[in-house]
């Protein structure tokens, strides 16, 4: 625990200054980078971000040429070379990651990163990390030139202990960090996840939950209920729900147990309080905060940071530096707080950052490096996504080499399948898996509990190994009658019956079934010729010419083709109906016949005037904005099919997005009531459309009301919901 | 486990002997699993004790009970005028419903608390349906493959109900309970009889009255008679209530669902004071001593004990609640929940109390018998409702059946006062309404509730709008 916050203004920070050429020799003549960003781009390995970005080096000739330049470098030469925003500008991100050691650094200054990775594989654990206080997230660029062996090599021997209730990261110890979340925070799902994951030795490290709802209110609920089921269990580990950090804050003022504060980090200034609302000088409070009035007696540590590649190119806030090099800036951010722990979930956003295995497998290795060097704390979550050439398969794998390169802990998502996110993570069998095959135990205090359970045994060897009671959920609970209550409110089950440590097959196939139908949703093709039957359809082409391009670039299918909109006038109806794939033509397919006729009905019996509908393939949400401002239409109302989960049924779940045009007389309210002075549209959501979620036909209605409202108040979203409340009285 | 304020949910029971009551915090929520909205107690927050049901004479003390309920709310931090409640029920039941005052006692009732909750007196097949859902409908989920039957025993009579699977298939009633005989507490020696005993120990050849001691013989005469009285009723046998040799003790015919040659009997479970002190005894602990509570009950959990073949049952199966099952079904089980999204144009229509439910209509209904449940409808003075049975949520059968109906309000002519409500199981309440009012251009006071259980009952009540959603309750089971 540091003693204090170094003030921003005390941390010695380096002049920017221009870009210089970087040029070596090549086969067919010189390979030239400009700029520090652009070479840090190009040695890294390929990735789909990068190359998006347009920073990824263009071959492998182009890659080795980088690497061979980097190499070259001296440490000093990057340290001095700070990377800036476009206006010239050291943000705050990069401004703490310069709080490193001065003697150490001027220690391997003269280094060049070549000289510093040999340094480093020489290394002890403890030399490495005694140097790492010497880097800053920049110059931990030496990961871009290591291969596979060399990131696991210098991760494994690292270990960062770090303590709450449990001693987190201790040698020889395999952690999990339990995630029972619940599409609607049902605290009887809650619960049977909390009881399913700690009867597989699993949340040792954490049980944590991404609230459905990010209210104080809600908030404090679910760390109550939390904090009732962990004594209730009496099992020694610490809780926490992943909302902001504000609402977190304002939940302790309330009572509630914040045992340990999270909050997502990124790598650039623009991302973090751009798009996460979140300061340096926000989070120094929160830290001090806990400090003051952390509830967990003994704690050294009391942060929680969820990172990941690719969140700032994802939101276009990157400022031109590589998807490595932020992630590395987020763990120079990290490191000023001696965090309880560190999760990296690269691989959540999808295949516009990592488009396949390998990807993810480099970066999470990379990750894990990066991090270990940096001091802290490290978890994997190895997630994927059914849209990304990623699957489980590839997940374990990377499991498999982050647990031999000494990774801290993987997530426990109950059978990969997280209920909430739509997205697939490592599982308690997975874990427990790895512990038998890597010889790890959980942590200390918590194997203790495990023992006196049953869920763990020793055997005659003194070997850990698992217990009668592992894998049973049920003996948690008080009878049979409340498990069977918790087991009817829990979604995406499948079974808890296993096979040694895994799922038995017949769960397995369950889980994988429903994976291949959520996936063969995202490939399915729309079918236009269908739809027409509906309606006599127009079509529009989006930027993305293939379904490919529409998955790896979500920016491309937010606009329509070049000279797409020329074909188009200015039409006297304030309603469009626009129709897109999304990531789901199997959601309009199976929604679009009962939803459209009752939507047409209605908004004719209302007399709202409304366009042919238009149908666009590899279309994305973006899409209403320029196809309403080129009709003249008030609102598009944007059916669109939503990113497959792990339900088979809900990968039919289409929404609909009600894209509100500001018209100039509110455009000032609107700003004011957003706070974003440049807003342009306003947006009304309803989701979730699906036979066994809201039926079309109840979608069509809601949509006619919601409509109606919109265009009466003239104000979509929030701001609309307030003056309906207002009204109201 | 949501942003939506927590509601409270009450269950108050007057039984002939006993009465009590429940309050609980509970939170509206959706199933992930079923995606239906839920009514959910988050926990139970008061408990009374189990006091005997206060009289005057052969009325009910209505002062005294009232008395009872006020301290009983304020325990239960409920607010005046019945501020947050969601829904539960208040049920005068058994021979405390026919008491001349017990109406006076459930208008008093709704007076306090409004009409989130159902409250009703002398409803025998909802008492014994709650007696159910609240006390075997666990356990019968564990063993979906068995039959229950359960007997509510209490102080005048035994609400019999069949379930599966936690689904009651049948109800019915006895006049069979602890209270027909009164005696001194510890003797023998009898206080009172109510008429049906009288004419049980007429039939039975017993010479005892008030003031003479009921002599062991006649004692174990009656228990037989009593006990076979169950007998015939698990066995499907009390079906009609003329038969002389019921003696009238048969209140509502019980006709549970025919079993397949060679399937397991129904395991008979209790609940009830009586159904108490069996699982009590059966568990280890004596029996309290002769007439202790200066009725049959000791007699007759004795000889329940004991019976040939129902007594292995009270060790295996044990259903919950015990002597509340009646308030505990009450409390989690009278409200109904409608579905988030129905078709509710003007929120200050609801509530809607005891609407008379007119009739049953499918979307394939002839034009006749629209019109004329329609026209039954629109003579209720208060408004209506109509069950709707067999609707999909398709645009076909909405377009359909909501066009046909917009058509019959609007050639009748419908009042722009008079509510009329439909009650749907399925999720499609929104739009069906919207179709029915030609997308608000009639101006129908129509309300779609949908995604409710419908039971075959002749009164619903519809409370306010609750976090979204109506809370509905039925009663006039049949």
């Amino acid at each position: 625990m540091p003693a204090s916050l170094t003030p921003l203004s005390e941390i010695p920070l380096p002049s920017p200054r221009p870009d210089e050429n970087y040029c070596c020799d090549g086969p067919d003549g010189p390979i030239r980078f400009v700029g520090l960003k652009s070479l840090l781009g190009a040695a890294d390995f390929p990735k789909a971000g990068d190359r998006h970005a347009g920073l990824a080096a263009a071959d492998e000739i182009a890659r080795e040429a980088a690497r061979t330049l980097l190499s070259a470098l001296t440490v000093a030469h990057v340290h001095e070379r700070p990377l800036c925003t476009a206006d010239g500008r050291i943000d705050d991100v990069m401004r703490v990651n310069y709080d490193v050691d001065q003697e150490i650094h001027r220690e391997i200054a003269p280094l060049t990163f070549g000289q510093l990775k040999d340094r480093l594989l020489a290394a002890t654990g403890a030399e490495a990390v005694r140097l790492g206080r010497g880097l800053t997230g920049v110059t931990a660029a030496v990961a871009k030139l290591c291969d596979i062996h060399e990131l696991i090599l210098v991760a494994r021997r690292i270990a960062n202990p770090t303590r709450a209730r449990t001693l987190l990261g201790a040698r020889g110890t395999l952690s999990s960090r339990l995630q029972p979340n619940h599409p609607t925070d049902d605290p009887r799902g809650i619960a049977l996840l909390t009881w399913w994951g700690l009867s597989m030795a699993a949340g040792d490290a954490l049980i944590g939950v991404n609230p459905a709802i990010d209210t104080v209110e809600n908030v404090a609920a679910v760390l109550h209920l939390l904090d009732d089921l962990r004594r209730r269990a009496a099992a020694p580990t610490q809780i926490c729900v992943l909302s902001h950090v504000k609402t977190q804050l304002a939940a302790l003022d309330r009572g509630a147990p914040v045992e340990i504060l999270f909050q997502s980090l990124a790598g650039t200034e623009a991302t973090l309080t751009g798009e996460f609302d979140v300061t340096v000088e926000l989070l120094d409070h929160g830290w001090r905060t806990m400090r003051e009035r952390g509830p967990v007696r003994g704690a050294a540590q009391w942060m929680y940071f969820e990172t990941g590649q690719g969140s700032e190119f994802s939101y276009g806030r990157h400022e031109g530096i590589d998807m490595t090099t932020t992630e590395a800036l987020c763990y120079g951010l990290a490191r000023r707080y001696d965090p309880f722990m560190i999760n990296n979930v690269t691989g959540f956003i999808g295949p516009e950052t990592h488009r396949d295995n390998f990807e993810l497998l480099a970066a999470s290795l990379q990750d894990l490096f990066l991090g270990k060097l940096l001091g802290l704390p490290m978890g994997i979550g190895s997630c994927y996504t059914l849209h990304a050439e990623s699957g489980l398969e590839g997940q374990q794998a990377t499991t498999e080499l982050l647990a031999a390169a000494g990774a801290t802990y993987f997530m426990d998502v109950a059978l990969n399948t997280d209920r909430m996110l739509a997205y697939f993570d490592t599982s308690a069998h997975d874990n427990q898996s790895l512990r038998e095959i890597h010889g790890r135990e959980p942590a200390g205090e918590f194997l203790d509990w495990c023992l006196g359970r049953g869920i763990l045994a020793r055997d005659d060897t003194g070997t850990v190994v698992r217990g009668p009671e592992w894998g049973r959920p049920e003996r948690f609970c008080g009878s049979a009658e409340e498990f069977a209550e918790l087991v009817a409110a829990t979604p995406a089950l499948h079974g808890f019956e296993t096979a040694g440590p895994r799922p038995a097959d017949a769960v397995a196939r369950r889980v994988r079934w429903h994976q291949a139908v959520g996936r063969a949703a995202v490939h399915q093709p729309l079918d236009v010729g269908r739809l027409r039957s509906l309606a006599p359809f127009r079509e529009i082409a989006t930027a993305a010419a293939t379904h490919d391009s529409h998955l790896a670039a979500p920016a491309l299918g937010a606009r329509p083709a070049a000279g797409e909109l020329e074909r188009f006038a200015a039409e006297p109806f304030p309603v469009q109906i626009l129709v897109s794939d999304g990531l789901s033509a199997a959601a309009v397919h199976h929604n679009l016949p009962d939803l459209l006729p009752l939507l047409l009905d209605g908004l004719a019996a209302r007399g709202i005037g409304v366009g042919t509908p238009l149908v666009a393939r590899h279309g994305r949400v973006k899409l209403a904005e320029p196809v309403g401002e080129r009709l003249g239409a008030d609102l598009v109302i944007h059916l669109i099919g939503e990113r497959p989960g792990g339900d088979a049924l809900a990968s039919r779940s289409l929404s609909a997005y009600l894209v509100y045009r500001l018209p100039d007389a509110v455009r000032v309210a609107a700003a004011q009531a957003s706070g974003h002075a440049g807003i342009r549209h306003e947006v009304t959501v309803i989701s979730n459309i699906y036979a066994a979620g809201l039926p079309p036909v109840e979608a069509a209605a809601q949509i006619v009301a919601k409509t109606e409202r919109i265009l009466r108040h003239r104000a979509a979203g929030n701001r609309l919901e307030g003056l309906i409340a207002t009204a109201a009285g | 486990m949501t942003a939506a304020a927590r509601s409270i949910l009450v269950g108050l029971d007057f039984g002939t002997t006993t009465s009590s009551a429940l309050v609980a915090e509970a939170a509206v929520r959706r199933n992930a699993v079923t995606g239906r909205m839920e009514l959910a107690v988050v926990r139970e927050t008061y408990r009374s004790p189990l006091v005997f049901t206060p009289l005057v004479g052969e009325r009910l003390d209505l002062a005294a009970t009232l008395g009872l309920v006020d301290g009983w709310l304020a325990c239960g931090g409920v607010g005046h005028g019945g501020d947050g409640i969601a829904g539960g029920g208040a049920l005068v039941t058994g021979l405390t419903a026919r008491r001349d005052n017990a109406a006076s006692l459930v208008a008093a009732i709704r007076e306090r608390l409004g009409t989130a909750l159902v409250a009703t007196a002398d409803d025998p097949c909802l008492e014994s349906w709650l007696a159910f859902q609240g006390s075997c409908a666990p356990l019968s989920r564990r063993h979906p493959d068995r039959s229950f039957i359960h007997l509510d025993i209490g102080g005048g009579t035994t609400n019999i109900a069949s379930g599966r699977d936690g689904d009651v298939e049948a109800t019915g009633c006895l006049f069979v309970g602890a209270r027909h005989v009164r005696f001194v507490p510890g003797t023998r020696r009898i206080v009172s009889l109510t008429p049906l005993a009288g004419a049980a120990f007429t039939a039975l050849g017993i010479a005892a009255r008030p003031g003479d001691d009921l002599l062991p013989d006649d004692l174990d005469r009656l228990l037989d008679w009593y006990l076979a009285l169950l007998g015939r009723a698990v066995a499907g046998a009390a079906v009609d209530p003329a038969d002389r040799a019921w003696l009238g003790h048969l209140q509502v015919p019980f006709l549970p669902p025919g079993r397949p040659a060679g399937s397991d009997p129904p395991i008979v479970t209790l609940s009830g004071g009586v159904g108490e002190l069996v699982y009590a005894a059966a568990g280890g602990t004596p029996l309290p001593g002769t007439t202790a509570f200066g009725d049959l009950g000791v007699d007759l959990a004795r000889r329940l004990l004991t019976h040939p073949a129902w007594s292995r049952s009270w060790l295996e199966y044990r259903p919950e609640g015990g002597g509340r099952a009646t308030v505990a079904g009450l409390l989690r089980h009278a409200t109904r929940i409608s579905g988030a999204s129905i078709h509710l144009p003007d929120r200050a229509v609801l509530p809607l109390a005891d609407l008379p439910i007119v009739g049953t209509l499918s979307p394939d209904v002839d034009d006749a018998l629209l019109g004329r449940v329609l026209e039954l409808a629109r003579r209720c003075s208060g408004g209506a409702a109509v069950r709707v049975r067999g609707m999909q949520a398709t645009a076909e059968m909405v377009r359909g059946f909501g066009g046909r109906l917009a058509t019959a309000l609007a050639a009748g002519g419908w009042p722009a006062h008079l509510p009329l409500v439909l009650l749907l199981d399925t999720n499609c309440g929104q739009a069906l309404g919207q179709a029915a009012t030609a997308w608000g251009r009639l101006g129908v006071p129509l309300v779609v509730v949908d995604e409710l259980d419908l039971p075959d009952a002749r009164w619903a009540t519809l409370g306010a709008v609750c976090d979204g959603v109506v809370p509905v309750s039925f009663h006039g089971l049949r």
